[in-house]
């Protein structure tokens, strides 16, 4: 029964951590190419958790034309907010630039109080379930872990087999050396800046698809701490590690619950958060560009 | 000379004397201040907070035309500050409402946590604190000098629920408890598993859950492993409508689900759609109770304040038209009560308003109440149980106050995908 108990939650961890391998990209993205810690980055999120909402309740439109239009819709805040702000910090000292991500990020969800209200909402996108022996999945589910592992895939594509994705690899390793061989950093870095907030928004989408509801303008705060842990853990410059740290993160949360439930008089949840966190700092002490970050 | 100096010294005693004796005199208004969440995680609940209590301001400016006191009536001030739904802010306010702004009592944040964070600030001030939102006992359990609870204890909030479910199915045995790990939460809990035992229901599950939780997943796994009949669960908003949606997710189906806070709240129901049909909750107010003068003259205590009718009317007037839910109705009660103590005790003076308080049984659109003397812990005001019947909130518990029946068991999941209504025959 132990066992069951446990395979289903390892099966629910493995999904929900694709997702959030997948909200995290955007995070370590950002850090690799712009060393900009975005601390607003859980605002970006919301952002995407709302368009998907708004398309649904107010268009009728599925969850799944949510994501082209928020990659478009963060795509597009990224280059604005670059080119206003992150421009003017690209060599300021590394306080600055989290103070103005974090104002960024509190604009973004004071607008949204402001125009749609505090609420805890939520839509319902009923597309069906699959009952296995170990868990029930609903295909919602199913279909956030497929968009995060093929959004995944085409960015190491990009990365790894166009022109623009090898001269963001030539930042990350040198950026004067690639400013030396003709590659336009500024561009480079206004576009890693909005393909990484892209990115994060449409996570936003892929979070509701998973959970659908509490979506209110300070949703973002638990998912940015999550974040952080996940792109420590699969090195914080690295967007696959981020992904690969997502889905081991996961596993964590979910899978150790039976166990830690073994234990009499214990409150599972807590110790799961524990765990997480000692693992983070663990890691930090022990291999600090994180697990999956080449060297 | 001398003769002359006595006597004005006389008069200018007698005169100074009145004026300490009778301080009322010199009072030309009311303040009642308030650490408001107009933002942060209880934004909703203190919005609706924020509603309730300037509907039944205005009722008691407009229609009592304001607070007798010293043989006159006098405005009630209200003076609301966003707490931003934080511990820090709640405390630095209460001090401000009282060094500042010299009010004549406090309406408490919303939510246990935060009434616990600032009751020790009014009580260092001395001045009366009025619980709206904060339900836990343990608020009224520290000794507390001025803290006056207005709604229902934390402990009693599932007992109705229990009850209903034992008349409902004699049988029932398998019970769950799955709670959020909060203040108001654990009181509730452990309320609940008390009652439960003594009515012969088996705990199969008793677990809570932390905070701003975002996946309850694994803990709904474990739950419906454990096989329960009847579910008792939640904590606030967010965790509530999560709860519920995951228990869908995951295909657990049960005979009840009673759930605090969140299914009492419309956006429940927006969020959730059919999957609430049959879900209940307890609230502790809801439009449609038999709260009236005629019920209270049959009761034998005053009846003070709006109707549920005008209520409803004066709120949505703060609200842009949105229909007050609990919240508003428990937080305008507040300065009802407490215009009531301030006008028996003829007096702005703080132990003299709490005193009028442990002698006040009345009767508001809230419901009754009373408090024990020597805690604050309210004592007579009682819950209702609503549940959501074919996309509708309907009152099915006390007998005497509800407005249709039970229906038992919950619909499966899947029978409400279909389209099934927990709507009795």
């Amino acid at each position: 029964m132990i066992g069951i108990q446990l395979a289903g939650n390892l099966t629910q961890g493995l999904i929900l951590g694709g997702v959030y391998g997948m909200a995290t990209m955007g995070l370590s993205l950002i850090f690799g190419v712009l060393g900009v810690v975005n601390v607003g980055h859980g605002a970006f999120i919301m952002i995407g958790a709302f368009t998907t909402l708004l398309l649904f309740t107010q268009l009728g439109l599925s969850p799944i034309i949510a994501i082209p239009v928020a990659l478009v819709i963060g795509m597009a805040l990224g280059f604005f907010f670059y080119y206003t702000v992150i421009i003017r910090l690209t060599e300021a000292p590394e306080l600055a630039s989290l103070l103005a991500t974090f104002a960024i990020g509190t604009l973004l969800e004071e607008s949204v109080k402001f125009t749609i209200g505090t609420e805890f909402r939520g839509y319902n996108w009923d597309v069906g379930k699959i009952s296995l022996h170990i868990t029930t999945l609903p295909m919602s589910k199913i279909y956030a872990f497929v968009g995060s592992i093929l959004i995944a895939l085409l960015l190491y594509l990009w990365f790894s087999k166009t022109r623009a994705g090898t001269a963001v690899r030539a930042v990350m390793q040198d950026r004067k050396g690639a400013g030396v061989c003709g590659v336009n950093v500024n561009w480079i870095y206004a576009l890693s800046f909005a393909i990484g907030i892209g990115l994060t928004v449409t996570s936003g989408v892929l979070l509701t698809m998973f959970i659908p509801v509490g979506i209110n303008p300070y949703m973002g705060g638990a998912y940015t701490l999550k974040a952080f842990v996940i792109a420590v853990l699969g090195g914080l410059a690295s967007p696959y590690g981020a992904f690969f740290g997502g889905l081991i993160f996961g596993l964590i949360e979910n899978g150790t619950y039976t166990l830690f439930a073994l234990v009499p008089s214990l409150e599972p949840f807590a110790m799961t958060r524990f765990l997480s966190f000692l693992i983070l700092l663990l890691i930090l002490l022990i291999k600090p560009t994180g697990l999956l970050r080449a060297k | 000379m001398k003769e002359y100096c006595l006597k004005s010294a006389i008069i200018f005693m007698a005169v100074f004397g009145l004026l300490l004796t009778t301080n009322a005199l010199a009072v030309d208004k009311v303040v009642l201040g308030h650490p408001a969440c107009l933002s942060g995680k209880f934004a909703k609940a203190g919005s609706q907070a924020s509603w309730g209590i300037k509907a039944c301001v205005k009722w008691i400016n407009e229609v009592n035309g304001g607070v007798k006191i010293g043989g006159k009536k006098v405005p009630l001030v209200y003076k609301p500050y966003d707490c931003e739904s934080k511990k820090e802010m709640v405390t630095s306010l209460i001090g401000r409402l009282a060094t500042i702004e010299k009010v004549h009592g406090i309406i408490a944040a919303y939510s246990s946590g935060l009434t616990l964070t600032g009751a020790p600030v009014a009580e260092k001030y001395g001045i009366p604190y009025l619980s709206q939102g904060g339900a836990s006992n343990r608020i009224f359990q520290q000794g507390f000098q001025y803290a006056v609870q207005v709604l229902s204890p934390a402990t009693l909030y599932q007992a109705g629920a229990v009850d209903m479910l034992r008349k409902a199915d004699p049988s029932a045995k398998r019970m769950a408890l799955a709670f959020e790990d909060s203040e108001f939460a654990r009181m509730v809990l452990r309320g609940a598993e008390k009652h439960a035992k003594e009515l012969g229901f088996k705990i199969v599950f008793n677990r809570t859950y932390p905070k701003h939780v975002n996946d309850l997943t694994p803990l709904l796994s474990d739950l419906k492993a454990a096989k329960p009949e009847i579910i008792l669960g939640g904590g606030h908003f967010p965790d509530g409508q999560l709860f519920a949606r995951q228990m869908s997710d995951l295909d657990i189906n049960v005979k009840a689900l009673s759930m605090i806070v969140a299914v009492t709240l419309p956006a429940f129901r927006e969020a959730l759609g059919a999957k609430t049909e049959g879900i209940v909750g307890p609230a502790q107010w809801e439009f449609g109770v038999k709260y009236s003068p005629a019920a209270a003259k049959k009761v034998g205590v005053p009846w003070f304040g709006p109707t549920n009718e005008e209520f409803v009317k004066l709120a949505k007037e703060f609200s842009g038209g949105k229909t007050p839910d609990y919240h508003a109705a428990e937080a305008g009660a507040a300065p009802l009560v407490f215009v009531k103590a301030v006008e028996l005790a003829n007096s702005v003076e703080p132990d003299k308003i709490r005193a009028a308080f442990n002698k006040m049984d009345l009767m508001t659109f809230f419901g009754e109440f009373k408090i024990n003397p020597d805690t604050g812990l309210q004592t007579r005001h009682s819950m209702v149980v609503v549940q959501w019947q074919g996309g509708k909130k309907v009152i099915v518990w006390p007998e005497e106050a509800a407005t249709g029946k039970l229906y038992y068991p919950m619909p499966t999941f899947a029978e409400k995908a279909k389209g099934k209504v927990a709507v009795p025959r």
